[in-house]
């Protein structure tokens, strides 16, 4: 007999029984599950940091944005475990030798390859910028926010046209037993796991929802309170001053000069007209307080009381009519969010604040002393902090 | 089911079709860069990832026993994708000199105590095997 050294296996070199349609369907299920609900929260994301014109987000329930960026980073995390042991059932087919007539059939071979490279490439870039984003962790030289979300729609895209191909396949394999060996022969993975010790296949199906459910468990008390103490992956534990995390500080913000100068002053501009405030004159003014949750796009929120002005009393005071929008200006001189706009319908919110303070205490430096915007349902980067201009739009 | 086929497809090339011209209107250079993580990404999991899974499965079926193959399988499973997606805050890579509230659990302890409790339930599970199989 001879013996030839092969560089590449085939195909059929892979031994294990637990491999195939049977995993391959019930993992893919949950996975496309998780890919669908991060890219539908993605999108709710999406247009709230961007608003298009035709779209007027509601600023009620006010925790909106924190429950759909909760549920984003919980499913691309959950996607985890599934998306490696997805990989690990079809792992064969990356050696499958391509049928080289008829020319038809190479082709669709081709084509069908193409598409899962699409999907697969879409699928690890997405969970690996997602995690490393959520962690605040950059190594690249992409934007995040418009790459993660155009890639989003290619994974979406390529899972689509993968259920395409696979429906036959699928349904026949989530509607037969998931033990069933070849052609329902008798000899299921359950038999031979008894004969060797190896895992059947439903044992591996239940290792696998382990592992999601705890890597979901292990990084969730972000964002849900009472997983606090046990998500030992989390990547803030809610502390900070006032209880509420910090994404950007003033030291990043370059602001802690210009944030505790004796000449500050708030400019309320509508027009002609300008107003300006010392803090104390803020400070003078009606107070009002409402518990709202900073929700980061990073997956984290936290709630606080907060207390200060609201923003519409503020526009008042320059003639505002109402339901017009508000261009909110920093102190800080450079970064993409040194200015947000307020729609009209989240000026006019009795909760939309110019926050002096947190939890009963003047606001800290890091988190927009001497005054920032809290609003109802939106991004923690929309909640500018050391705000120093307030813009009716005309 | 010829009919959702079809239409599956359809909207799969049509939605890939607007993330791919979302993905040009980032220019060439994003275009390269993205790229290159997108590529990187079958490589590192088709090339590392993928071989050491099933040298350490071949591995493992060859040296363990019978009885404790099926729970350290589970058991590699569990800590093997877990500690993947951990990587971010196991590294620390994002943490920030001004910012004490980013990135602020031992994450070596929690790694270590997460990790003793699984190779726990691995053990337990393979010594009731054990004793099954003993029966």
């Amino acid at each position: 007999m001879t013996r030839r050294m092969r560089l590449m296996p085939r195909e059929e070199s892979f031994s294990s029984r637990l491999r195939g349609p049977a995993v391959a369907s019930r993992v893919g299920l949950w996975l496309g599950i998780c890919f669908v609900v991060a890219f539908v929260t993605g999108l709710y994301s999406h247009v709230s940091q961007e608003p298009a014109p035709w779209i007027a987000l509601p600023t009620r329930p006010s925790w909106t944005y924190q429950v759909s960026q909760g549920l984003h980073v919980i499913s691309g995390t959950a996607a985890v475990p599934l998306l490696l042991v997805k990989l690990w059932s079809v792992f064969p087919k990356l050696f499958a030798r391509p049928p080289w007539k008829p020319r038809r059939e190479l082709v669709l071979h081709a084509l069908e390859r193409a598409s899962v490279g699409v999907l697969v490439a879409a699928a690890i870039f997405q969970l690996a910028t997602g995690l490393a984003n959520s962690a605040q962790w950059y190594p690249w030289h992409f934007g995040f926010r418009s790459t993660h979300y155009a890639v989003g729609w290619i994974a979406v895209g390529a899972i689509l046209v993968h259920v395409a191909v696979k429906l036959p396949m699928i349904r026949r394999a989530l509607g037969s037993d998931v033990d069933a060996g070849p052609d329902g022969a008798a000899d299921t993975t359950e038999d031979l796991g008894k004969s060797t010790g190896g895992l059947s296949r439903r044992g591996l199906l239940r290792t696998t929802w382990v592992a999601s459910a705890l890597v979901v468990l292990g990084s969730a008390g972000s964002t849900v309170p009472f997983l606090r103490q046990i998500s030992v992956f989390g990547v803030r534990s809610g502390d900070g001053p006032g209880g509420i995390p910090i994404n950007r500080t003033a030291a990043a913000a370059r602001v802690t000069e210009t944030a505790v100068a004796d000449d500050f002053s708030l400019a309320v501009v509508h027009g002609e007209r300008e107003v300006r405030l010392a803090r104390d004159q803020i400070a003078g003014m009606v107070q009002h307080s409402a518990v709202l949750p900073i929700a980061c796009v990073e997956g984290w929120s936290a709630s606080g009381e907060w207390t200060g002005v609201r923003v519409k009393d503020l526009v008042a005071l320059v003639g505002a009519p109402l339901g017009a929008a508000v261009l909110v200006t920093s102190l800080q001189e450079r970064g993409a969010y040194r200015e947000s706009r307020l729609p009209g319908n989240f000026v006019a919110d009795d909760d939309t604040l110019l926050a002096l303070q947190l939890g009963g205490e003047p606001l800290s430096l890091d988190h927009g002393y001497p005054c920032r915007i809290i609003a109802p349902n939106r991004p923690g980067v929309l909640q500018t902090k050391w705000v120093s201009r307030l813009e009716v739009e005309t | 089911m010829r009919l959702a086929r079809a239409l599956l497809f359809a909207a799969g090339l049509v939605i890939g079709g607007i993330g791919a011209a979302h993905l040009l209107e980032g220019g060439p250079r994003n275009l390269a860069a993205a790229a290159t993580w997108l590529l990187g990404g079958i490589v590192v999991h088709d090339a590392i990832i993928a071989p050491l899974v099933i040298a350490s499965g071949a591995l493992g079926a060859t040296l363990l026993p019978r009885w404790a193959r099926a729970p350290v399988s589970s058991a590699a499973i569990v800590l093997g994708t877990v500690t993947i997606a951990a990587v971010p805050v196991l590294g620390r890579f994002g943490a920030r000199p001004d910012n004490a509230t980013l990135l602020d659990r031992p994450y070596g302890t929690g790694w270590l105590v997460f990790a003793g409790l699984v190779l726990m339930a691995a053990a337990v599970g393979a010594a009731v095997r054990r004793h099954r199989e003993k029966e």
